[in-house]
């Protein structure tokens, strides 16, 4: 897929697309997004750096191995559960402090858990689609 | 003075899992460092001994799952004490000797961790006082003496023998937990204190006790090796010989011995104890000591012993009168120390001369005189020579034979035929080896290092001194287990080594002289004994096998038979399958919804939904890959259409993603899949099409239905919908339920994907390199 037209806007729009998943992971408490959304709309940026440029170029600019993305959201995820055990709640009750940040708006455990699911969906399908679309797949 | 049976136990597992760390820190030298580990325990073990011996118990207990009213209870009394200096004790020595057995192999710390783990395990099991709890720490041992058998783990017969352990104990483990789960409910109790403490005549007389009895009998019969489960004991000797030492001296076949006498006082008020057990024992112990003097393997001669002193111990607890319960404690006690000694020393023999066959070694009192005096201090403890625990062990069991009333003589010829035959083993593994001429051996032999001497000769000289001041051991560790296993303190029990001239010290005599006609005898039996080899093959190990190769043979069918491989045909059962549940259960409840209930027809919807059905329709007709996805595209999108027209826009940014996404895969599968090359024939489309068609149909229905009676539950909706801002701080009710109401869902839900995304990935990673070796070919 040797396209210039793609290859010179695809940065540009998984750039952009990268912002908008950040913005859907952020208000996804409050209104329509999330983690799982965001994670979908992140991977769809790599995926058309992927399509636009090649797999090797995509795993470069994910800088980190998709299977350890796995791990890490998954490990994440799950430490948010932890903070409820301190104070004698059951495993996984949000938490919340209720200042209001600047960009962030308010933080807690839950957003911590959104930011994980977030995570395994960037490496979940990343990982597919890169051994999908493999190097041998190429040109 | 209860947190330190906890601390025990946990500094055991602690050990097993830095042992791998320190066998690269240290090499060979972490063994000696590992050894003091268990020493430890046996150090707060003993500390305990005046607190038990005085009648009291040590207790420890933690909530687990106080929903299900599961405690962590451990609690030490008399029996336990016993094991548990047992365990930790030659559990030392065993460390020590592995380092010696096994210098020089890189997978040492593998075997370290192996070994802790059960030692850890076989604490946990002795000490604990909730039967869920035992249940669990028995399950551990089961599977790390399948590690541990299995440590020659590129010897397919090793593999073998490991697996036939797991699966003969764990077989009889699942039995346990169903016995235990059904006395649980009956009782309404778990904790072993107070089930021996219940009125048990009472509970006995309950319908059903005879299942309960029978499955827990099960799984102590498998894990200590009792007849027709005794053929993985013998196998079990394609272990490394410090393996053997501890599974089959102390630990591993002893803990169904253990279960026996935990649960004595309350199983043996049941009719069919005796009649069951008893027998059984009995007949394990002939068959040991009989089937051990045709064997031509040391350790395999050592583990027929074993057999047959598992097989008296059940026998006597089966007898179960006070008389009988003080002989097998003290012979219990004694076989732990003689025999894990010998089964070092066999493996020294082993390890020093290349061979384990006893027409081959003798003499070697000389290369190996340290090994030598302790194989004979150990041999003369089993043989029952007098000064010896052996002796004072052999003195009970024959008065509580006497003791026994009803079928004459019966006991007492059983007795003393197994005794003598012990005797003539006990001179072939500890005499034999040492004395007589010096026979040529493969290697040449010489002494064992020190690691692998000291503990049999320690263990040797514990067997003497207990035998000689028997009050000593007998008041603080005998007198204890026999109030436990009887449940109650008010037994006289003195220890005594010389009795006077009684009819079992005449008993005794007779087995000695017995015994030495047989030692001599013993070569020609060996001899003769290849001749009914055959027998061999038509015993319960044969109906084993055919049940495992039956049970192979039957799951390669079935799997066969049912994945098939084609994802249309899977399609195909779900579909089925699910219509037909439904079709079963909706006629009772379907009552369609009158027309006020539903929405009326909106021109947006109806065009959005007839062009779903275009695309289906399309996608069906389609005769290239290419247009069938686009077609599907259109459907899928068109389905998050209507979710955003019914205000779903969660839903509907999710689908159109995942719909995005799904297109690129398709598109990238698509490079590596071949062209349509043949099309389904017409009555294949016609099937398939009503099958569809008829889906669809049901799955109205169930939406109708859902509409129709009543409108559907709406409580939990109304709940989520009420609660997420004040609860959770949050608006989007999808989201809230997601990470804060059902965040546990959602954890299980990531990980599937993430276990999904490794199986593409290897799917992927494998199947190039596979052609690619097709290629070269």
């Amino acid at each position: 897929m040797n396209s210039v037209i793609l290859t010179t806007v695809g940065r540009l729009v998984a750039a952009l697309l990268l912002i908008f998943s950040f913005f859907l992971l952020l208000r996804g408490h409050n209104l329509p997004g999330g983690g799982f959304a965001g994670g979908l709309v992140a991977a769809g940026a790599f995926v058309l750096v992927m399509l636009s440029e090649g797999v090797p170029t995509a795993r470069r600019l994910l800088g980190v191995d998709p299977a350890k993305l796995l791990g890490i959201g998954l490990l994440v995820a799950m430490a948010s559960g932890f903070p409820a055990l301190f104070i004698g709640k059951p495993f996984l009750t949000g938490m919340w402090d209720k200042t209001v940040w600047p960009v962030l708006g308010k933080v807690g455990t839950p957003l911590v858990f959104d930011t994980g699911v977030y995570i395994v969906v960037l490496g979940v399908v990343c990982m597919i689609v890169f051994s999908l679309g493999g190097e041998d797949a190429e040109d | 003075m209860g947190q330190l049976s906890v601390i025990a136990i946990a500094i055991v597992f602690g050990a097993a899992f830095i042992a791998p760390w320190l066998h690269r820190r240290l090499g060979d030298k972490c063994g000696i460092v590992l050894g003091l580990v268990p020493l430890a325990a046996a150090v707060l073990y003993a500390s305990m001994v005046p607190t038990i011996a005085a009648g009291g118990a040590v207790a420890f207990r933690s909530e687990w799952v106080p929903s299900l009213g599961l405690a962590f209870d451990l609690r030490i009394d008399g029996l336990s004490l016993l094991f548990l200096l047992l365990i930790s004790g030659i559990g030392v020595f065993v460390t020590w000797y592995a380092a010696g057995y096994l210098h020089g192999k890189k997978d040492l710390g593998r075997f370290y961790l192996y070994l802790f783990g059960f030692m850890g395990s076989m604490l946990g099991v002795v000490s604990s006082d909730h039967l869920v709890a035992l249940f669990v720490f028995w399950e551990l041992t089961s599977i790390s003496s399948y590690l541990l058998i299995g440590y020659y783990h590129t010897a397919a017969r090793s593999r073998a023998s490991a697996l036939q352990a797991l699966l003969v104990t764990g077989t009889g483990g699942l039995a346990m937990l169903a016995g235990i789960l059904l006395l649980g409910r009956m009782a309404g109790t778990y904790r072993v204190s107070e089930l021996n403490a219940l009125d048990a005549a009472a509970l006995v007389a309950q319908p059903g006790f005879a299942a309960v009895l029978v499955l827990i009998l099960l799984g102590a019969f498998t894990k200590s090796a009792q007849f027709p489960f005794h053929f993985w004991l013998p196998n079990a000797m394609e272990a490394p010989a410090p393996v053997s030492s501890y599974l089959h001296s102390a630990t591993m076949v002893k803990a169904g011995v253990f279960l026996l006498a935990r649960l004595h006082p309350l199983l043996s008020a049941s009719p069919l104890w005796m009649p069951i057990v008893a027998p059984v024992g009995a007949v394990t112990m002939l068959l040991g000591v009989a089937m051990g003097l045709g064997q031509r393997d040391l350790k395999k001669i050592l583990a027929y012993t074993t057999l047959s002193v598992l097989g008296t111990l059940t026998m006597l607890l089966g007898i179960g009168t006070e008389a009988a319960v003080k002989a097998a404690m003290v012979y219990l006690l004694a076989h732990a120390l003689y025999k894990a000694a010998l089964f070092m020393c066999a493996g020294s023999i082993d390890h020093e001369t290349g061979t384990r066959d006893p027409d081959a070694v003798g003499g070697l009192r000389r290369a190996m005189p340290f090994t030598a005096a302790a194989a004979l201090l150990a041999g003369l403890s089993m043989a029952g020579f007098p000064a010896l625990l052996g002796f004072v062990g052999k003195e009970y069991f024959y008065k509580a034979l006497i003791a026994t009333d009803g079928q004459g003589a019966l006991w007492e010829i059983l007795g003393v035929s197994a005794s003598v035959a012990m005797f003539a083993l006990a001179a072939t593994a500890a005499w034999k080896p040492f004395f007589g001429p010096l026979l040529p051996t493969p290697k040449h032999p010489h002494e064992a290092p020190w690691t692998m001497w000291i503990g049999p000769i320690l263990l040797g000289v514990a067997g003497l001194k207990a035998g000689l001041f028997p009050g000593i051991s007998g008041g603080m560790l005998i007198a204890p287990s026999v109030h436990a296993v009887l449940g109650s303190a008010d037994h006289e029990i003195a220890y005594k080594l010389w009795h006077g001239w009684t009819l079992a010290l005449g008993l005794s005599g007779v087995t000695v002289a017995l015994g030495i006609v047989l030692y001599l005898a013993a070569p020609r039996i060996r001899a003769a004994s290849a001749r009914f080899a055959v027998l061999g093959r038509l015993g319960p190990e044969r109906c084993y096998e055919l049940l495992l190769s039956g049970t192979l043979g039957f799951a390669d069918w079935l799997t066969r038979t049912t994945q098939n491989g084609y994802l249309r045909n899977y399609l195909l059962t779900i579909f089925l399958f699910t219509a037909a549940l439904v079709l079963w259960t909706l006629p009772s409840e379907l009552s369609l919804p009158d027309s006020s209930a539903l929405i009326p027809l909106q021109f947006l919807p109806v065009v959005v939904c007839l062009l779903i059905i275009a695309g289906a329709v399309a996608a069906c007709l389609a005769l290239s890959r290419f247009y069938a996805i686009l077609a599907l595209g259109v459907v899928g999108l068109g389905v998050g259409m209507l979710f955003f027209l019914f205000s779903g826009p969660d839903l509907a940014m999710t689908q159109i993603l995942v719909e995005t996404l799904a297109l690129v895969l398709f598109v990238l599968a698509f490079y590596r899949l071949p062209l349509f090359s043949h099309y389904s024939k017409l009555g294949t489309k016609i099937r398939d099409g009503i099958i569809a068609a008829g889906f669809g149909v049901v799955m109205t229905l169930v939406v109708l239905a859902e509409m129709g009676a009543g409108g559907a539950d709406m409580s939990v909706s109304k709940f989520m919908g009420e609660s997420s801002l004040p609860l959770a701080n949050g608006r989007n009710v999808v989201n809230v339920i997601l990470v804060d109401f059902r965040a546990l869902d959602t954890l299980g839900e990531i990980t599937v994907l993430a276990i999904a995304a490794l199986g593409v990935w290897a799917i992927m990673r494998l199947r190039p390199k596979n052609t690619e070796k097709g290629g070269d070919k």
